[in-house]
């Protein structure tokens, strides 16, 4: 009955596939039923019945809907999202421009909040009840509570009274002779380049946003890694060490981190789609140029192409957080690993 | 006479009414997770005679009284149409409390029914339930309910639906482990070998069991709630003005920001104070009922 | 002998909960002398593994210990500063874990365990040792408790190996720095009856190769007569006697140790009771049963298996853990099909909503609704009978009265009843819609020995008073000796051996049969005697191996 481990993860891939494709299928609907007349609405109240008609045929949305929905996913893979109506453009092209630039502001977000969380979450349970337990537990509960917008632009406000110099919009200063480069993320691109100035200006004006990003997630984080630690002190294992003299730095840093690990990082695939959401927000007020940014005014355009493009492309980022999570546990934990062989 | 003794001698002599308030008792976090939750109800349901400008509401404008700051009359200041910006936050605290028992009323029971199922019956329901919610979940929340608030029309209640079409899906999610996890208990094949119906095993037998672990997430789930309606509502998909709603509060007074900071700071508070007394109580249910995360 | 090496000296610990202070300890003291093997021995809430927590310093943090002395080797350890105190652990004395799987971290191989545990140990002895030295050491105790292939067992992770080789590995970890007294907490309780009478040998055989002394926490009065030569008797925080083990099993003097002594089902001698046999037609008859669990090639947990039960008599199917006794009891119950093979129940057909069979099970803990009173549990079988309400509270009250709870008890939640009141509950409701058979599923394995025998006592009666037939299904030979007339025994989804109980036990014909009754431990040297010889080969051949 062994399994090899590839057919594990291939049949995770497949699932992954049947859920893109059951998500694909809601979005399609979600973009081509609900609005009503995509083609009135791309062409807007002053055009005659006869142009809409005439656009209605020239987008196949005469055709029944089954054939559409397969049209439309043929093309997908074939990278052909349509136009978008708005920018009238490709809307590939449109996403290869945003996405680096919400993917790299995802990425710092998610190492500060493990950087922070993980911590914390560790001392405020290994002091509990004291002091620092509850500063450390007011600190998280406020970052689950304060709304990620009110933050950002708090700390927005407070940047351009306080640091005059520091960037508070935008990704890069505009005086800076940068081309761009073949990732789009500038960190990367700077490095690669040796343009270490891009790199720094880059980090500067990534600070604020992806701490603002974070802070949410810092406060579930360590939530659930100091209630997830506090949990399995109770067990068994803990009290074999501790009879033995295993000292307590070496059974709270090694064995309990590592056990307690699993669920912030199950939370943390999860927590991605909110991530994702609240990027939405954060791009806006920092005005960040990136794929979220790039939905919420294709979302306010109705830009229906593009609308169902960011969906997907969400989507898509939320899967692969998933399966890196997933991949990850199955690393830590033998049990699973042994489950799957089954 | 063994089984006498031990009575006497453990925790059995307590009532649970007792244990149950003693823990709430000595819970710091439950105790004022509740006291604010009581003092924003009552604030809520008595806004019209609890508010200095209950007027303020509507689309009143006051150009003398423009951008006032903080003082003993406007405990929060004005905003730019003269409104007290403590009388709207009240009032806009009912727009979320009408939001959370919206979303909630509708997806906690949905969830709380299909997680049952899935998790009692198993096999194709399971199948069937399980991957349904992971679509679901695969779609940001925030993203699918501004694209269908939108593509509809962007009003509260269209972002309701937009939110209580995702929010389900969290809830049939746990308790789907948690009733799967009951389902496999002796007391359950003891209930249907004693003729039990699934109707009865659902609803009598594992459902009390979900109860602490319902009632944590969906007190938690709460403040998500509100927090995420303010967040679409700053983002322009919230009531239709003049109605106050704290998130489109703090939208209209970011442009006024740094000088007039009241106006967002204020309701702004005002969203934290809530969700906070949420989280409080949640967590403080949590530790009393000892559920597991 | 001087100074015993361990002296407990009016011990009295408290435990709080709920705002309440609850005493745990009175004035506890016993003392260990050096070489010497004393046992603990108490039920549930005798404060024995308080005890050995307080000794050891790994009390809960609501525990406080409010006066008393511990000495070790003269040296009062509870007045030692926190590292003084941790210095002793694992060498001046170790202790012996009881769960051998939730004793070891999850996601940590086997041999980091023991290779932190024995680095730090050294650490606090001044000694400097390199990792694959420490392998090699690590490698030889291993071997001592018979785990030949340390190398595969420090490289396992606890999920992959069995339960007599992680007990084995738990005892290996006591003895890695050659502590002076051992600590055991019911070693092997949870293991199978031969896995733990080799694990009790094992601890025999180093305790005297070591010259260690022994403080064996236990429940189970055989397992003293096997590992201790002088007992402590606890109950309810006092301990009520003290002596010799070979006194204290003959000549108890304390009223509550006769009346333990009096529950231990007996192996042998005078004090077993027979059952008659049933001459009554067969109700159960059972022809060809097989089940195999999983597609090609499957679990095959039931092979070719033939059974008659007899109505009215008490059947055992005997068995260790995945023999297929439960399989067997559950396809029975039409819980589970079988692959092949025809189960033919000799009765009238039942009414609406009743059934031929019930089943009692092993944890009353979990086989009642927490969230439900005894009422609505009772009522649930009679509201699927149509009874209505009036006849469903006569019959409630004749229900507790049958089970001799008072009736005040249908109010009550599972949680504010004894093991003992809640197996009385779940036995209530497997009677409450009249069924002919009982399948007794291990009904008394998670009660203390004191309340098992009042529900074994219950159970006899009431299968005279109602004429029911009885299959019971557990490990515990001793008790199916003096409760079953006929006994089948089990081996990896198969019967081998079935007969009379008296004959069964007098002459028991399958090596694996014999196996498992001279894994009993039994209470008198007499008995021990009378216990069949099982040769080292045939224990190599049916029992699991636990070694490596």
């Amino acid at each position: 009955m062994q399994q090899h481990p590839l057919v594990a993860i291939l049949t995770r891939l497949g699932m992954f596939v049947l859920v893109m494709i059951a998500l694909s299928i809601m979005i399609f609907i979600l973009a081509r039923v609900v609005p009503g007349d995509p083609a009135r609405m791309a062409l807007g109240p002053a055009a005659n019945q006869e142009q809409v008609e005439a656009l209605r045929q020239q987008m196949g949305l005469d055709r029944p809907l089954p054939v559409q929905y397969l049209d439309y996913a043929g093309k997908a893979l074939s990278g052909d999202l349509g136009m978008s109506l708005v920018s009238q453009r490709p809307v590939t092209t449109d996403l290869a421009q945003t996405v680096p630039a919400t993917v790299e502001l995802v990425l710092v977000s998610v190492i500060f909040m493990f950087a922070v969380a993980i911590p914390l979450g560790v001392v405020t349970a290994h002091y509990r009840n004291r002091t620092f337990d509850y500063v450390g537990r007011f600190l998280s509960l406020t970052g689950v509570t304060i709304p990620s917008f009110l933050f950002a632009i708090t700390m927005q406000l407070v940047a351009a009274r306080y640091l005059t110099d520091w960037p508070i919009i935008g990704r890069l200063d505009h005086g800076l002779a940068w081309q761009g480069g073949p990732t789009g993320f500038l960190l990367v691109d700077g490095t690669l380049a040796g343009r270490f100035d891009v790199v720094l200006n880059a980090l500067k004006h990534l600070a604020l946003p992806a701490f603002a990003l974070s802070m949410a997630g810092i406060g579930q984080i360590t939530r659930i890694t100091r209630s997830s630690m506090l949990e399995n002190q109770r067990k068994d294992h803990v009290l074999t060490l501790k009879s033995f003299g295993v000292p307590e730095r070496v059974i709270i840093f090694r064995y309990l981190l590592k056990l307690s690990s699993i669920a912030p990082l199950t939370i943390m695939g999860l927590e991605f789609a909110s991530l994702i959401g609240n990027a939405f927000v954060i791009e806006m007020i920092f005005a960040w140029g990136g794929f979220a940014s790039y939905g919420l005014t294709s979302i306010l355009q109705k830009d229906l192409n593009a609308v169902t493009a960011v969906v997907l492309v969400a989507g898509l980022f939320f899967i692969i957080a998933n399966l890196i999570v997933d991949v990850v546990i199955s690393i830590i934990d033998p049990r699973l690993r042994r489950k799957e062989e089954r | 006479m063994a089984d006498m003794k031990m009575l006497d001698a453990s925790d059995r002599g307590l009532s649970s009414g007792y244990m149950m308030w003693y823990r709430f008792s000595r819970n710091p976090a439950a105790v004022i997770g509740s006291l604010i939750l009581l003092s924003i109800v009552i604030l809520a349901v008595f806004a019209p005679w609890l508010t200095p400008y209950p007027k303020h509401v509507g689309a009143v404008v006051d150009f003398r009284a423009r951008h006032l700051p903080p003082d003993a009359s406007h405990w929060f200041g004005t905003d730019k149409a003269g409104r007290d910006i403590f009388s709207r936050t009240v009032f806009g605290l009912r727009v979320s409390l009408l939001l959370v028992i919206g979303v909630l009323g509708i997806s906690v029971p949905v969830g709380t029914v299909l997680g049952l199922i899935a998790g009692y019956f198993g096999g194709w329901v399971e199948k069937l339930i399980t991957g349904l919610t992971n679509v679901m979940l695969a779609m940001p929340p925030l993203v699918m309910a501004l694209a269908v608030s939108n593509l509809l029309e962007p009003t509260l209640i269209n972002a309701m639906i937009a939110i209580t079409l995702l929010w389900w899906t969290w809830h049939a999610r746990l308790i789907y482990s948690v009733s799967k996890s009951i389902a496999a208990e002796d007391y359950i094949e003891a209930a249907r070998l004693a003729g039990a119906g699934p109707i009865h095993i659902l609803f009598r037998e594992i459902l009390p069991n979900c109860m602490a672990v319902i009632s944590v997430k969906t007190t938690l789930d709460a403040a998500f709630v509100i927090l995420f309606g303010a967040t679409l509502s700053f983002l322009g998909f919230g009531v239709k003005p003049p109605t106050p709603d704290l998130g489109s509060m703090v939208a209209d007074g970011r442009q006024f920001m740094p000088d007039f900071w009241w106006e967002v700071l204020c309701p702004g508070a005002m969203v934290f104070y809530v969700t906070l007394g949420f989280n409080l109580l949640g967590d403080g249910l949590r530790d009393m009922f000892d559920v597991e995360n | 002998m001087d100074e015993p090496l361990l002296s407990v000296d009016k011990l009295n610990v408290s435990f709080a909960t709920y705002g309440r202070s609850r005493q745990v300890l009175r004035d506890v003291s016993f003392e260990v002398a050096a070489g010497e093997r004393v046992a603990l021995i108490g039920e549930t809430g005798s404060g024995k593994s308080v005890t050995a927590k307080a000794i050891i310093g790994t009390l809960p943090n609501n525990a406080a210990i409010s006066s008393g002395t511990i000495r070790f080797a003269g040296q009062d350890i509870l007045a030692l500063s926190k590292p003084d105190r941790e210095a002793l652990k694992g060498t001046a004395f170790s202790l012996i874990m009881q769960d051998p799987l939730s004793s070891f971290n999850p996601v940590f191989k086997i041999g980091t365990h023991l290779d932190d545990v024995m680095r730090f140990a050294d650490k606090r002895n001044g000694i400097s040792s390199s990792k694959a030295e420490r392998r090699t050491r690590i490698a030889a105790v291993l071997r001592r408790v018979q785990l030949a292939d340390g190398e595969r067992v420090m490289d396992a992770y606890p999920s992959e190996l069995s339960g007599g080789m992680r007990q084995r590995v738990l005892i290996g970890l006591a003895l890695l720095h050659q502590p002076k007294l051992l600590i055991a907490d019911e070693p092997g309780t949870a293991l199978d009856v031969t896995t733990q009478d080799e694990i009790l040998n094992l601890i025999n055989t180093l305790v005297s190769q070591e010259n260690m002394a022994l403080l064996m926490i236990t429940h189970n009065l055989g397992v003293v007569r096997k590992v201790a030569d002088r007992v402590v008797v606890m109950h309810h925080g006092d301990i009520v006697e003290t002596g010799a083990c070979a006194d204290i099993l003959s000549n108890p003097k304390a009223a509550y140790t006769q009346a333990l002594l009096e529950a231990v089902p007996p192996l042998y001698g005078p004090r077993v009771i027979t059952l008659p046999q049933s001459d009554r037609a067969p109700i159960v008859t059972i022809r060809g049963l097989n089940k195999i669990y999983g597609k090609r090639p499957g679990f095959h947990a039931i092979r070719d298996v033939d059974l008659t039960l007899r109505e009215g008599e008490i059947f055992g199917l005997a068995g260790e853990s995945g023999s297929g006794k439960t399989s067997v009891a559950r396809i029975i119950m039409e819980l589970s099909r079988a692959t092949s093979g025809t189960v033919a129940i000799d009765a009238p057909a039942p009414g609406r909503g009743r059934r031929l069979t019930q089943i009692v099970y092993q944890n009353p803990g979990t086989s009642l609704n927490p969230k439900r009173t005894v009422k609505q549990t009772l009522s649930l079988p009679l509201t699927s009978i149509g009874m209505g309400s009036d006849a469903r509270e006569a019959r409630m009250t004749e229900l507790l009265d049958l089970v001799r709870l008072p009736q005040s008890y249908l109010a009550k939640y599972p949680h504010e009843l004894s093991g003992g009141q809640k197996q009385r509950v779940a036995i209530a409701r497997a009677l409450a819609a009249e069924p002919k058979i009982l399948i007794l599923d291990e009904p008394t394995a998670a009660l203390d020995v004191s309340v098992q025998k009042t529900v074994i006592e219950l159970l006899v009666q009431l299968r005279q008073d109602l004429g029911l037939t009885y299959l019971m299904i557990s490990h515990d030979l001793s008790l199916m000796r003096n409760f079953c007339s006929r006994i089948a025994v089990m081996l990896r989804g198969e019967i081998v051996e079935e007969g009379a109980t008296p004959e069964v036990f007098a002459d028991p014909k399958h090596p694996y049969t014999r196996a498992l009754i001279a894994a009993i431990p039994v209470v008198t040297d007499a008995e021990e005697q009378l216990k069949p010889v099982v040769t080292e080969e045939e224990r190599t051949r049916f029992l699991v191996k636990t070694t490596a």
